[in-house]
């Protein structure tokens, strides 16, 4: 398949289940909402190292939020529900509860639930109120610019996690600015995120390791300087790859994403130096959600 | 299917245990089978089909029609469905009701939703005293559900209250809130001396200062910005209640209390 000129390889990306949630952080302004956010969501971009995957999934405006402020609505993922709730209640505790006038709230009806400010509570020492609105437990935890409201609970689904597709061009600027792109048109698309450094990333990664305490090393097979080294997958004229992984809520948002962001790049086409879009395909080990990139584009 | 209605067809002397008439109680009974329940009447028994007429089948919408203060225990233990009294209604209205609705067009009398679990009872009038609270000896009064009263409660509103919410569009008696566990009692209106006596814990939030002012049982933590309000009236919204139009505010005046026992209550006072 080639559309504009890019060639679309006949693979798929591999993608693993993941459990998440999502999260509304609030604050007297959008600033405040979206740097209480920002700290939340940081040194998240892949479980391998950071416990879970985070991002922004898009600015709130004070109408769809549950106080009526500024709020910023964030989408978490961990490899298991204990790993995840681990991780929301020390993020929500160093980074939420410590940012100035924020609260926080779920943004995640579910049947299945999981701690939110349950355990934050008691940084109130006893001073926390409990308040049932709408069925919906919340707490009032006195703090010194006032109070830090939070939901009790949030929902949590099965999600997937590890999306992803490959953008080759023929120089690491066109790449670049290929990715910006198409992080664009993604950001546009609900219930997912793009969780590494601006939604791109230049170290994807293999499954495995020459070293033993490594389960993940760089993906040699597209490593442009690499090519007479190792069974490389890229042609001579490749000189820079870039990837873009995408956790979603479901298969079928990834599904989307994916499809508007490859269109987004293939819009640059090759005149713009874009010469192929791939995916990390590992061969079935990584996981069962597999994407297939001319199917997607079809 | 209609309404099940029940009209009092005799002037009533002595108090009547309506407990048996509920949506619970009655469903799957044909009329004859509720012409024969028997009513506890003073310290008699009568049938039911000697004290109201019976028309309707529809057990899970009942109605009492030209109801008198007289009719205690009304809409016991429900847990499901509606239940509407045309007129005024005595004691014990929705006492442990566990679910669905009640609505009453008069007023009712002591120890309306007295604990009460879950559900709504709305008073389109005044309602007596000890409302959302406990029966002498127990320790927890209502633990959920909404009361709303568009006219005034008598004492004792929210007594041992512990969860739920009970919203006065009118003013509240003396010792509104008192011994109240938990739990949130809103008045729009006045309210009477001794708020919140023995409070522990819980909200009593209050559009208009109280005229008797604050007891010094209540320490003046000043004024604030409390993100919670915004969500609790957004919460009034879907209700059918003078609260569902009250402009949100989140800027109150904050009293804890009271401090002769835990001090963890809070009166919240607009500003």
């Amino acid at each position: 398949m080639i559309i504009n000129g890019v060639t679309i390889d006949e693979t798929f990306a591999e993608a693993f289940p993941m459990k998440g949630t999502r999260l509304i952080i609030t604050a007297l302004n959008a600033k405040w909402a979206m740097i209480s956010a920002q700290a939340f969501t940081g040194f998240a971009t892949s479980v391998i190292a950071c416990g879970c995957e985070a991002g922004i999934e898009r600015e709130l405006d004070p109408s769809e939020t549950p106080d009526g402020r500024p709020g910023v609505s964030i989408l978490i993922f961990a490899m298991g529900g204990k790993g995840l709730a681990k991780q929301v209640e020390t993020r929500a505790g160093q980074c939420v509860l410590t940012s100035p006038t924020s609260a926080l709230f779920s943004g995640l009806e579910s049947e299945t639930e999981m701690a939110l400010g349950q355990n934050l509570r008691y940084f109130g020492d006893g001073f926390q109120i409990s308040k049932m609105i709408d069925g919906k437990r919340y707490w009032r935890i006195p703090v010194m610019d006032g109070e830090f409201l939070t939901q009790e609970k949030t929902g949590v689904q099965a999600s997937v996690g590890g999306g992803n597709f490959l953008v080759l061009a023929e120089s690491q600027a066109q790449a670049l600015a290929a990715c910006e792109a198409a992080i664009v048109e993604m950001k546009k698309i609900p219930n997912v995120i793009m969780p590494f450094p601006g939604g791109v990333v230049r170290s994807g990664s293999k499954v495995g390791s020459k070293f033993k305490a490594l389960n993940a090393s760089t993906n040699d097979a597209f490593c442009p300087t690499l090519k007479g080294q190792t069974k490389s997958d890229l042609s001579p004229e490749v000189e820079s790859v870039m990837e873009i992984v995408i956790d979603g809520l479901t298969k079928e948002d990834i599904d989307k994403a994916m499809r508007v962001g490859i269109q987004a790049v293939c819009d640059l086409g090759a005149e713009n130096g874009i010469r192929r879009i791939s995916a990390g395909n590992y061969g079935g080990k990584l996981g069962p959600f597999h994407f297939h990139l001319q199917e997607i584009m079809a | 299917m209609s309404s099940l209605i029940f009209t009092l067809n005799t002037s009533v002397k002595q108090r009547i245990d309506c407990s048996p008439l509920t949506s619970d109680l009655l469903a799957d009974k044909s009329v004859a089978d509720i012409a024969a329940i028997e009513l506890v009447v003073g310290n008699a028994i009568e049938r039911v089909d000697a004290l109201f007429d019976i028309t309707g089948d529809d057990a899970s919408d009942i109605k009492f029609v030209n109801s008198t203060d007289k009719l205690d225990f009304v809409g016991r233990n429900m847990t499901s469905g509606k239940l509407t009294v045309e007129g005024n209604v005595g004691g014990y209205l929705g006492l442990f009701l566990d679910g669905g609705e009640i609505e009453v067009t008069g007023n009712t009398g002591i120890y309306t939703a007295c604990e009460m679990k879950s559900g709504q009872i709305k008073v389109n009038g005044n309602a007596g005293d000890f409302v959302g609270g406990v029966r002498p000896g127990y320790r927890n009064g209502m633990t959920g559900g909404t009361v709303i009263v568009t006219g005034n409660t008598g004492a004792r509103t929210g007594d041992h209250m512990r969860r739920g919410m009970i919203l006065i569009e009118g003013n509240a008696g003396d010792y509104c809130g008192a011994r109240m566990i938990s739990g949130t009692i809103a008045v729009l209106g006045g309210v009477g001396a001794h708020l919140g006596y023995a409070m522990k814990r819980g909200t009593l939030l209050l559009m208009q200062a109280p005229a008797q002012g604050i007891s010094a049982n209540f320490n003046d933590c000043g004024s604030h910005t409390l993100a919670f309000l915004p969500l609790l009236f957004n919460s009034f919204a879907k209700l059918e209640s003078k609260f569902a139009s009250v402009e949100s505010f989140s800027r109150v005046q904050r009293y804890a209390g009271d401090v002769a026992g835990i001090g963890m209550g809070e009166i919240l006072v607009k500003i």
